[in-house]
């Protein structure tokens, strides 16, 4: 319980936000895309993932290689192949339903549309014979048939009862919003109290209701009549509505929307759920998993120096970071993630000894500090001077040895520069760069910019950092 | 002083030279009084001929081997102490200890120049309590 805690104290708010929005995020590629082949491809793409995972977790070099190719490819694939269903989800949603709207699959019975149909075709003396499956399985009461799987329209229903069509004779059969099979022979009724009016196909439609709990719509193709077999009745139904009706009640379109929406609902809640689990299984496996251990030298930055003062000397200039997190997170470390900061506002002009603590150390998150060496660091301190200097020119190269230099005059003779006291005391003369004799004749000026040694000195603000040189050479006598 | 000493070449001919100078205006006087120590004039040359400089200049090529710092005083008021000082990038490199004689005088030092004398240079005149008289700087080429 305690270790439970200790955890859970140890988890940022950070985390919460990484885990929710990476959460949701797949939450909303499963409402986008499910029952889309995109959907499909790319759970087989986690899978290879996992799968690669796996095989570089237990050193399969080669095979770690393939799945990665074939992820890297695959994910190059389902964007050229799945291009134009992606673009048709995308397209079909306004941002707000692909940020936040969950639709929903409708899935019942058209019940108007069949009705209206078996009417039409009735009037016009064209045969029918359309199953609505109970609760029992049909498979063993019908034989053969052609899979059809089209949505219920009133042009489908038309054209598999046209005469000319190979599969008019047979039964079509209803399920949810789909006539999901066409030409499928049912069991004839061997009762012999039928009327004689009757034909074969009200021989089927009964026969199959009699020994099932379906419901059978039949439409006689000699006398236009529609008749509905249910159980041991076969009966005529002459206003639509009531077709309808008998419809809806047999495939309780009411309660299957309801069962549907709920199934619906579980459905998401679940892809919910197992978003949450998955993005949460990955962030642990990432940020707490195996403790890798990483050795990174880091320079120290020195924050907050008084006014006034400057750094002459330090004991180091950088430390050795031990640090430690998930073998992941501690290879994707790069040391511009990692700073040590030495904050300089309360030291005093001389030797200030400071000991870093993880306060001092800014991390990347899940990466933990476990030692620092050196953990004592001596600063000193030094205050911030002025001091005028001469200028003098830093010629190099050679003339021809018949010219002499007879004269330079550098402007400005003097400049001011600004830095440590304790350097600057022994500072006596400011070097111009180097400036080359060879190309030198005659009379001339030249400009040259002064060279700041150490480099912590700087020209204080009124000087320049560049002198002009005029110069007088002459014929050698 | 480093060894330098041993390889400079150091002529101290102060004693030697005595110039009857055409004297015009002293270019640094050190105090208000006739009777003091004034500077005619500081230059760096090439060598000395005739008991005047030769080549004045602020660049010597190691190729000519010696660089010559002439000084010359229009008053000595006594027989004085001064000083040569050569610095190489402001580290001293030869303390040259000269003797004036009155009334006037003139004296010159100068160093061998070889490859590793190579950078800017300075020299200093000082007087016998260590105030700094003139300052020159030149450069030492190839």
């Amino acid at each position: 319980m305690e270790k439970i805690l200790l955890f859970i104290s140890t988890i940022r708010w950070q985390d919460v936000v990484d885990i929710s929005v990476n959460s949701y995020i797949l939450f909303r590629f499963y409402v986008l895309f499910r029952g889309t082949n995109v959907f499909q491809v790319l759970v087989g793409m986690t899978v290879l993932w996992f799968l690669q995972r796996i095989a570089v977790s237990l050193g399969l070099i080669v095979t770690s290689w393939v799945v990665q190719g074939i992820v890297a490819v695959g994910a190059i694939i389902i964007i050229v192949v799945f291009r134009n269903e992606i673009r048709r989800v995308l397209q079909a949603k306004n941002l707000k339903s692909i940020l936040w709207g969950l639709s929903y699959k409708t899935t019942t019975t058209p019940t108007e549309i069949i009705a209206d149909t078996v009417f039409q075709m009735a009037a016009r003396r064209c045969g029918a014979l359309i199953v609505f499956p109970g609760k029992e399985d049909l498979s063993g009461l019908v034989q053969g048939g052609t899979p059809w799987k089209g949505l219920i329209t009133k042009e489908m229903i038309a054209s598999i009862f046209w005469p000319e069509n190979p599969v008019h004779d047979g039964a079509a059969i209803v399920q949810g919003d789909q006539i999901t099979f066409v030409g499928t022979i049912l069991p004839l009724s061997e009762r012999d109290d039928l009327p004689s009016r009757y034909g074969t196909r009200h021989r089927a439609a009964l026969g199959l209701a009699e020994a099932s709990d379906a419901m059978v719509i039949v439409v006689s193709e000699e006398r236009g009549d529609v008749l509905i077999a249910k159980g041991n009745r076969l009966r005529e139904i002459k206003q639509k509505q009531t077709l309808e009706n008998n419809i809806r009640e047999h495939v309780g379109t009411g309660a299957v929307e309801k069962r549907a929406a709920r199934k619906e609902g579980l459905e998401i809640t679940a892809a919910a759920m197992l978003s949450i689990l998955f993005i949460t299984g990955i962030w642990f496996s990432v940020s707490r998993g195996q403790d890798t251990l990483v050795s990174l030298d880091i320079p120290i930055d020195y924050i907050n120096r008084a006014a006034g003062t400057e750094i002459v000397d330090t004991s180091v200039k950088s430390v050795s970071l031990v640090l430690s997190g998930s073998g992941a997170l501690v290879k994707s470390i790069t040391p511009d993630q990692v700073g040590v900061r030495l904050d300089l506002s309360k030291t005093t002009v001389g030797r200030n000894t400071f000991t870093l603590t993880s306060d001092n150390v800014s991390l990347p998150p899940g990466i933990v500090l476990r030692e620092v060496t050196p953990s004592e660091i001596d600063v000193l301190i030094d205050e911030t001077i002025k001091k005028k200097l001469p200028v003098q020119i830093d010629w190099v190269g050679k003339l021809s040895d018949n010219l002499i230099l007879v004269d330079s005059v550098i402007n400005p003779a003097q400049v001011e520069v600004s830095g440590s006291k304790r350097i600057l005391e022994d500072i006596v003369t400011i070097y111009t760069e180097k400036v080359l004799l060879d190309e030198l004749s005659g009379e001339g000026e030249i400009s040259a910019n002064l060279v700041l040694s150490p480099a912590s000195l700087k020209i204080a603000s009124g000087s320049k950092d560049k002198v002009t040189i005029q110069y007088l050479i002459r014929e050698r006598e | 002083m480093r060894c330098r000493y041993l390889l400079i070449w150091i002529v101290c001919v102060g004693v030697n030279l005595l110039f009857l100078l055409p004297f015009q205006t002293a270019k640094t006087v050190i105090g208000a009084e006739p009777s003091k120590l004034e500077l005619f004039e500081a230059l760096m040359c090439e060598d000395i001929f005739a008991n005047a400089p030769r080549n004045p200049t602020a660049v010597f090529s190691i190729k000519r081997k010696k660089a010559v710092f002439f000084t010359s005083f229009s008053t000595v008021p006594q027989k004085l102490i001064i000083y040569h000082n050569w610095y190489h990038r402001d580290v001293p490199s030869a303390k040259i200890r000269l003797t004036l004689k009155p009334p006037r005088w003139s004296t010159y030092s100068s160093i061998e120049l070889n490859k590793s004398d190579i950078g800017p240079w300075r020299v200093e005149i000082t007087d016998e309590s260590g105030n700094v008289l003139e300052v020159l700087r030149f450069s030492v080429t190839e």
